[in-house]
């Protein structure tokens, strides 16, 4: 009786508002932060993600909800992918509030802030490919499989979309 | 490579031991490879506006929903081409119904040649009207004065007039329909002629005459085809000068005046010419003792 409701709920359609709701509160962020990283504009990515929420609502009783969560990536990417002009992809390191600031030297903090800054530079003139790949782990913590069936390529295109970031990340802060 | 392995173990989120750590860390493009990944785990994008996004969404699917998607009505839809094919429908009706008419002046006669093959002669100063469209299928035509059928066999053919009707299979006959004086005049075949109260079945050479609604007379005729057509003359038999003075009015452009209105009711038998007004009123006018006076148009009749 148990596995039975379990299989419902899996089965059950995003046409109920509760589950439509559930699915937008856990997908929504994900899925917008995954396409700002790629087009670096919080209203484009605004848009893209309501037309990704709104197409979902109006497919619901095609879209099962454990397919919900992919058929959005595809939507937000399909629509990223038809957008001609991509903007700066720009990030900023959070304000590091620690209790320990006062310790460090103002040397270190100084080479620390010029450090963050060239970081947030190199990232945003990463390609679109290997900035996705590369924010969707460090910012997002996803693991590789993850991040391959978002961008539906294989672990090893991820890895080596990871090695390419992280060198050309490398370069581009040490040569200036 | 097996730096490689490591940092990438490591960006998946597997803890690696001590050892493997300062493994990574003794090389130092992987001791910077670990500096740039950690620095980059604490950027933050903009922050995103569940709130304010979802918000967006559902206004959008509200105003979506409120658009108001015209359903065709499949009923409504039928209903216009049904009205548009009945306008047709009608429309088509109406024009087929609309007859040929042939019409004849003072001294004119028309050959007319019915869709059928079926031929009239229609004398002068009278009206002819059927319908070509639907000829196939109702050979009938109205006739309003005189004319002359030669009917080709077939369905029933018709002539309607004011006095009566004739009906026909395939025959020549003429029909004489005016003042209601109502002559039918059968050369070949048969023609059944209805009255208003009695059907009258007219063999070939036989000539039916019916004067306000009575018959007058029925009997044979030596005529083999009307003299009108025939010779182009008027044909009488004991009729009243009156009659007569009529036909010529209708076969000659002229007005006939008497002296005194006696006269009008001599009877007169025989025929005049249409060729000559001069020897059409001599033979009218002789066997009846009258005399006549042309000026232009006008012809006085007046006793000797």
């Amino acid at each position: 009786m148990e596995r039975k409701k379990h299989f419902m709920d899996t089965s059950e359609s995003v046409c109920s508002e509760t589950i439509y709701n559930k699915v937008y509160n856990e997908h929504s962020k994900s899925v917008w932060r995954f396409i700002y990283f790629k087009c670096g504009d919080s209203a484009r990515a605004d848009d893209l993600v309501q037309d990704a929420f709104i197409k979902l609502w109006q497919n619901c009783a095609k879209v099962p909800v454990e397919k919900a969560r992919s058929y959005l990536y595809t939507l937000v990417n399909n629509a990223f992918l038809n957008e001609i002009a991509h903007h700066k992809v720009v990030l900023k390191h959070r304000e590091t509030v620690t209790g320990n600031t006062d310790n460090q030297n103002p040397q270190y903090l100084l080479e620390e802030k010029q450090f963050k800054e060239k970081l947030e530079n190199a990232i945003a003139n990463l390609s679109e490919a290997q900035r996705t790949a590369f924010l969707l782990n460090r910012i997002e913590g996803k693991k590789y499989r993850e991040i391959a069936e978002i961008l539906g390529i294989s672990v090893k295109a991820v890895e080596k979309r990871m090695s390419q970031a992280l060198a050309n990340l490398r370069k581009e802060i040490e040569n200036i | 490579m097996k730096q490689d392995y490591l940092l990438h173990k490591w960006l998946n989120g597997e803890i690696l031991t001590e050892a493997e750590m300062l493994q990574l860390k003794a090389s130092p493009e992987f001791a910077s490879y670990l500096k740039i990944s950690d620095a980059s785990a604490t950027l933050t994008p903009p922050t995103f506006n569940q709130e304010a996004n979802f918000k967006a969404i559902k206004n959008k699917l509200a105003t979506k929903k409120h658009i108001p998607v015209k359903k065709l009505n499949p009923l409504t839809t039928f209903l216009k081409i049904v009205a548009v094919l009945a306008v047709l429908f009608v429309g088509y009706k109406y024009i087929n119904s609309l007859n040929t008419t042939v019409k004849t002046e003072v001294a004119q006669t028309k050959n007319i040649q019915l869709p059928d093959e079926s031929e009239v002669l229609v004398n002068a100063k009278s009206t002819l009207a059927f319908n070509k469209k639907t000829w196939d299928k109702k050979r009938e035509l109205s006739l309003e004065g005189e004319a002359y059928f030669k009917v080709t066999r077939g369905k029933k053919f018709r002539v309607k007039t004011a006095l009566g009707e004739v009906a026909v299979l395939g025959t020549q006959f003429n029909v004489y329909a005016r003042d209601k004086k109502f002559t039918v005049v059968c050369y070949e075949g048969l023609v059944q002629v209805t009255l208003p109260d009695t059907i009258i079945k007219v063999p070939a050479g036989n000539n039916l005459r019916v004067e306000n609604n009575k018959i007058i007379s029925f009997k044979p005729t030596q005529i083999q085809a009307p003299l009108w057509v025939v010779q182009k003359e008027s044909h009488f038999e004991n009729a009243p000068l009156r009659d007569v003075i009529k036909e010529l009015e209708r076969q000659y452009p002229i007005t006939v005046s008497t002296k005194s209105n006696r006269i009008l009711d001599k009877r007169f038998t025989g025929s005049f010419t249409h060729k000559n007004l001069e020897t059409a009123l001599k033979t009218i006018c002789k066997p009846l003792q009258l005399k006549f006076t042309i000026s232009d148009n006008q012809v006085s009749i007046y006793a000797k």
